[in-house]
């Protein structure tokens, strides 16, 4: 990188302490303004920076500095990618499903001295089950509105789904409430009085799920 | 997609967004969570380990904080931002791990000498550029690469890095002048 100062002589507005010497060797700025005006994508141009050589120097320094931290974060999550899985493991085993379980819904049961319940959550995971039976259709958040605790109480439930782009959505729409009515009749006696489905967005066609990690 | 051992079969949460993610996962649903573990862990990690300093709090760390997330779903109002939520409870277990760590031992570990391997006559290649550039950070004084760290990894801003650290927001401004500047002196030195 021949473009910088000579190796010999240091660059002074890279000096710790002396902001003075800073601003001195930046034409008038600090390289926290360089950095700021770097973030904005040099606009709107200020011709005090551009203008100075010095602080070109700084700039490409500055971005110098981002392209090696970027490689850096490309490198540890590379080498945090291929690690086993042993950590995800010990994380999933060490959580409780009761603590997203909700509310006890009774069930009857022909024992007066029997108490049998279903957990909001269990009855969830059934609606979600009935939905991801089915093809093109992902089921999101499940809400049971009503009174669960009192049998025969008329809840309505409210689905968000999420449907390929392309599909029929009232078909779809209509195949996942009936696959939620008989899922509910077979395993819970709850009194549904209506599935709302909403179709809150296309899915569009799988692409590979790589976090959105560096956008800078 | 990047390699892993023991991939899953291909499911449609895989590539599912955020939000869903997000959503099932406060519904109950454990296997999109295990996705949302995927998808930000190895973020996590190296976040928390540039925290840290070192990795050998980092599982313990990423594990706590996914059991939390898992526990407190339910109050997270927008899914689309799990994942600077997820960031954020991070980031403050390592910081609440440091505080720890300085109950116990006393240590000061501000200023330590930069590894041999900066010497001016090396280094031209990017990898070992990267590479020099995660000892300079390692060997940044907590603070400024606490600092940095939560302003570079997690995009927080000045104000956010202040409450986050408890410090005057002026402090803040000083110490990541101050790791900038580390920083680029000793780039110039991988010339």
């Amino acid at each position: 990188m021949t473009e910088l100062t000579p190796a010999d002589q240091r660059f002074v507005a890279f000096d710790l302490d002396d902001t003075e010497r800073e601003q001195a060797g930046l034409n008038g700025h600090t390289l926290e303004q360089l950095s700021d005006y770097l973030d904005r994508g040099r606009v709107p141009a200020e011709k005090s920076i551009d203008d100075s050589p010095d602080c070109e120097i700084a700039l490409r320094g500055l971005e110098r500095l981002r392209r090696v931290q970027a490689s850096l974060l490309e490198l540890d999550l590379k080498r945090e990618s291929l690690r086993d899985d042993n950590w995800i493991a010990s994380i999933l085993d060490n959580i409780s499903l009761e603590a997203r379980a909700g509310r006890e819904i009774p069930l009857a049961h022909p024992s007066p001295t029997a108490r049998l319940v279903i957990t909001e959550g269990a009855v969830r995971g059934i609606l979600r089950e009935a939905g991801d039976r089915l093809e093109n259709i992902l089921v999101g958040r499940c809400v049971l509105v009503g009174d669960v605790s009192v049998p025969a109480n008329p809840i309505t439930i409210v689905v968000d789904a999420t449907i390929f782009s392309g599909e029929n959505i009232p078909m779809l729409a209509e195949r996942l409430r009936q696959a939620m009515h008989s899922a509910l009749g077979r395993y819970t006696e709850l009194v549904v009085a209506a599935i709302d489905i909403t179709v809150s967005d296309l899915y569009v066609a799988p692409k590979a799920s790589v976090p959105d990690e560096q956008n800078r | 997609m990047l390699g892993r051992v023991g991939e899953q079969i291909a499911s449609p949460l895989d590539t599912a967004t955020d939000q869903m993610l997000a959503d099932r996962a406060a519904d109950g649903d454990l296997r999109a969570f295990e996705v949302l573990v995927r998808r930000y862990g190895p973020l996590m990690r190296v976040y928390a380990t540039r925290i840290l300093g070192s990795n050998d709090e980092t599982d313990d760390v990423v594990q706590e904080s996914f059991i939390t997330a898992w526990q407190q779903l339910g109050t997270l109002a927008d899914g689309r931002a799990v994942k600077s939520w997820l960031m954020r409870i991070v980031g403050r277990r390592s910081i609440d791990r440091l505080r720890a760590r300085r109950l116990h031992v006393n240590i000061d570990d501000t200023d330590a000498p930069a590894p041999e391997s900066h010497a001016p006559h090396v280094l031209a290649e990017t990898l070992s550029q990267t590479e020099a550039l995660a000892h300079v950070l390692a060997a940044l004084p907590e603070e400024q690469r606490r600092c940095w760290t939560l302003r570079e990894l997690a995009d927080y801003s000045y104000g956010e890095i202040a409450d986050e650290l408890n410090l005057p927001a002026s402090t803040v401004r000083g110490l990541l002048a101050r790791a900038r500047k580390t920083l680029l002196r000793e780039m110039e030195d991988w010339r």
